[in-house]
């Protein structure tokens, strides 16, 4: 290749720039606001002082509602990640098999995928309807008396994960698919020569080859996870009282009410969790890449 | 030379770039743009002719007859208005904004209230002053309190303020079972028990949407004055806390023992207030709380029951007997840093010409009055003879009381988490108190 098919350094600079005064100023500048009052009850924003700088993140830490938006996103991601990715796979794993109507299945499976997170919570909504949902009702049928899936402060939470990995796992299991598809045959052919079980072979090839694809569904998840909204806000609100209230549902209240320095304080929070987390998750994932 | 040309690219590319953003900004602020327009057209022309008011409201705040009424007003003045109506689960924040920006429309509507006014809208900088208004003084006194700030009227009231929130039931189920209205707490929880045991839930409740269920605490306002006298100055004063309030704590309370008993049912957590008329008219439910647009509500389903099968009673919660008025409703504000405030007033007293008010009453239907003198009202012979039951009258809570509206639908998820049993009432009194002196310092209050 000629050295003058290369572009340019300067090329950078409009990318440089419009990512400096795009994203770069404006996330800084909200961090600057998370040491003030800002709020819509004045116009005027006041920093709150060197001895009192850090007032909104010990606000943030030691308010038991805020602490308990925090655990719950942290909880929400865990579990959706890891459930996520087990059904996923496991769902990649039938459809990549001999099965009639193999492409039907991978679309019913993937469907949710593609619709609206709030669209998803509206149907499930009145599916989980605790009095005439179609779920309590089909239990009724059984003579299983029904739980109040969304109304239940003990259930609500779980209602909500469930709902989401409905959604999730179709999109976690397409890439699993791919990745499935991508090893070579002749290892399940060796594998076979040498008398080994399907267990065998899923443990033993499948899995190892398909580590790198399983960084990226949980780098996916985390992501998502941490960032969840539509779903908690089109199915609980946060509620019952607060405990569905995840960092994202929060934030927004907070800006609702008019707290924007509360608001702006959180969202620093979850954009330091979220660069630590990615941080590592990078790491992991180009050290998988060297190994390879 | 290829560098030159590289060069150029760029700044092209960058420029194209810049020019692509300018719109984004432009468009974010649309609903403001016609009032800069009418601004730049007041001064180049200052004939009336070409002056286009803005006019910002909340959904469900202007009416059809509104609209009817500002076709009239162009007819004869040449002024022009522009209705921006902006759904209202984003407005409070959106008017804010607007307001803090500078860049309001030439009339904005507001939740008015005493406290409000200047705590959240800052009257006396965002709104011109229209106490020398010739309508003023044919508005009702207590109306007209709630939308004056130091001596000065900054608002004009545009809605009937007359309605009470109070347990609307079905006289049906009542007449059947022999009750008749309960006058204290005991007595509403033995006709409670009593519509229970036919099978019947007493209360439809729809705690769903956030902000009905807490009608039950805060519609109390004046049950709490007059238990602990002095109580609303006290608190507006910081002198006490909400927590300190035996009476308020006691509501709490009866709130969790209805849910506990089955007042409201089994899935009053998972019930929409939209489906308020339809349950009730479906003989399921006996009572609900709600105001008196509700019968004809009910009537207009065709279930049997008219709109004279369902009557009225306060809400008997801390053995409230008093009728509980709210004179705050949506008002009519000018932004002060409108280029057309004359204009504007013209509008505002076109408006309020008695004729104009007489011509909302006949033509909304959940108007049966507007808070101004010379009225004819259109109330039904079973919401007079429920306003005719009470001889005292008292304000509700988040009128009395500053920085409680603002909290609306947190208190709204404090009540659900007593209720569920996930804290107890003196955490929950203790938390409101902690947002009031939140929104207190924010808005540098000298009692906090």
């Amino acid at each position: 290749m000629s050295k003058s098919k290369h572009y340019p350094a300067y090329f950078l600079i409009g990318t440089l720039l419009l990512y400096v005064v795009l994203y770069l100023l404006p996330g800084l500048i909200g961090i600057g606001y998370s040491f003030t009052d800002w709020s819509a009850f004045s116009d005027k924003v006041n920093f709150l002082g060197y001895d009192h700088m850090f007032d909104n993140y010990i606000k943030a830490f030691s308010d038991v509602k805020y602490f308990g938006y925090l655990g719950n996103t942290l909880l929400f991601t865990f579990v959706t990640t890891i459930v996520k990715n087990v059904l996923g796979l496991a769902l990649a794993v039938l459809l990549t098999r001999q099965v009639k109507l193999l492409n039907f299945h991978r679309a019913v499976m993937y469907i949710p995928a593609v619709l609206s997170a709030l669209i998803v919570g509206m149907i499930f909504k009145s599916i989980l309807h605790p009095a005439d949902g179609l779920l309590n009702s089909t239990l009724k049928i059984f003579g299983i008396k029904g739980v109040k899936w969304l109304t239940d402060p003990k259930i609500a939470f779980w209602s909500v994960m469930g709902v989401d990995i409905w959604k999730g796992m179709g999109y976690i299991m397409t890439i699993f698919i791919a990745g499935i598809m991508s090893i070579s045959p002749t290892y399940y052919e060796a594998a076979e020569i040498d008398g080994a079980g399907g267990w065998q072979k899923f443990r033993a090839i499948t899995l190892p080859m398909l580590a790198p694809t399983m960084t990226v569904t949980t780098v996916l998840n985390v992501i998502y996870g941490l960032r969840v909204f539509d779903m908690v806000y089109a199915l609980t609100n946060g509620g019952p009282g607060y405990v569905t209230e995840v960092l994202y549902t929060g934030i927004y209240k907070e800006f609702g009410y008019g707290k924007y320095a509360m608001g702006t304080t959180l969202s620093s929070i979850m954009f330091v969790f979220m660069a630590i987390i990615g941080y590592f998750l990078i790491r992991a994932m180009n050290r998988n890449e060297v190994e390879e | 030379m290829k560098k030159t040309l590289a060069l150029l690219l760029t700044a092209l590319m960058l420029l194209s770039l810049a020019a692509c953003a300018q719109p984004a900004p432009a468009a974010e602020a649309a609903p403001a743009a016609p009032a800069t327009e009418a601004a730049a057209e007041a001064t180049e022309a200052p004939v009336q002719k070409d002056i286009t008011l803005t006019f910002m409201a909340s959904q469900d705040w202007v009416q059809d007859a509104e609209l009817a009424l500002a076709q009239k007003f162009t007819e004869q003045t040449g002024i022009k208005v522009d209705y921006q109506i902006v759904p209202s689960d984003q407005y409070p924040n959106l008017l804010q904004t607007k307001l803090n920006s500078g860049e309001c429309t030439d009339i904005f509507c507001s939740q008015a209230g005493r406290f409000d006014i200047v705590t959240t809208l800052n009257v006396a900088k965002n709104a011109a002053d229209l106490t020398a208004e010739p309508w003023v003084a044919t508005m009702e006194a207590t109306a007209a309190a709630e939308v004056t700030a130091d001596g000065k009227v900054y608002g004009q009231p545009m809605q009937d303020t007359s309605a009470v929130w109070a347990i609307a039931y079905n006289k049906k189920i009542f007449s059947d079972l022999g009750l008749s209205i309960p006058k204290s707490w005991a007595e509403f929880t033995a006709v409670c028990d009593a519509i229970l045991a036919t099978g019947v839930t007493p209360v439809y409740e729809p705690v769903s949407d956030g902000w009905h269920h807490v009608l039950w605490f805060a519609e109390m306002g004046a049950a709490y004055e007059k238990a602990e006298p002095g109580l609303v100055d006290a608190l507006n004063g910081n002198t006490k806390k909400i927590a300190d309030s035996a009476i308020m704590k006691t509501a709490v309370a009866q709130i969790k023992e209805m849910a506990d008993k089955g007042y409201w049912g089994e899935n009053y957590m998972a019930d929409v207030y939209a489906d308020q008329p339809a349950k009730m008219a479906s003989g399921e439910y006996a009572m609900t709380v709600a105001n008196q647009g509700l019968p004809q509500q009910i009537a207009d389903l065709n279930s049997g029951l008219t709109a004279d099968d369902i009557g009225f009673f306060v809400i008997p919660l801390a053995d409230n007997q008093m009728l509980n008025v709210n004179p705050v409703g949506p008002t009519r504000f000018i932004y002060s840093g409108s280029a057309n405030v004359e204009a504007a007033k013209q509008y505002l007293a076109f408006l309020a010409q008695p004729e104009n008010l007489q011509y909302m009453i006949d033509n909304v239907a959940k108007f049966q009055n507007l808070p101004f003198s010379g009225l004819t009202p259109k109330y039904a012979g079973t919401v007079k003879e429920f306003y005719d039951m009470y001889s005292e009258k008292g304000t509700v809570l988040q009128t009395a009381v500053k920085y409680v509206n603002p909290q609306w639908m947190e208190i709204g998820k404090e009540i659900v988490s007593v209720i569920q049993g996930m804290q107890d009432d003196m955490t929950m009194l203790g938390n409101l108190d902690k947002n009031r002196a939140d929104q207190a310092m924010a808005a540098q209050d000298a009692a906090w």
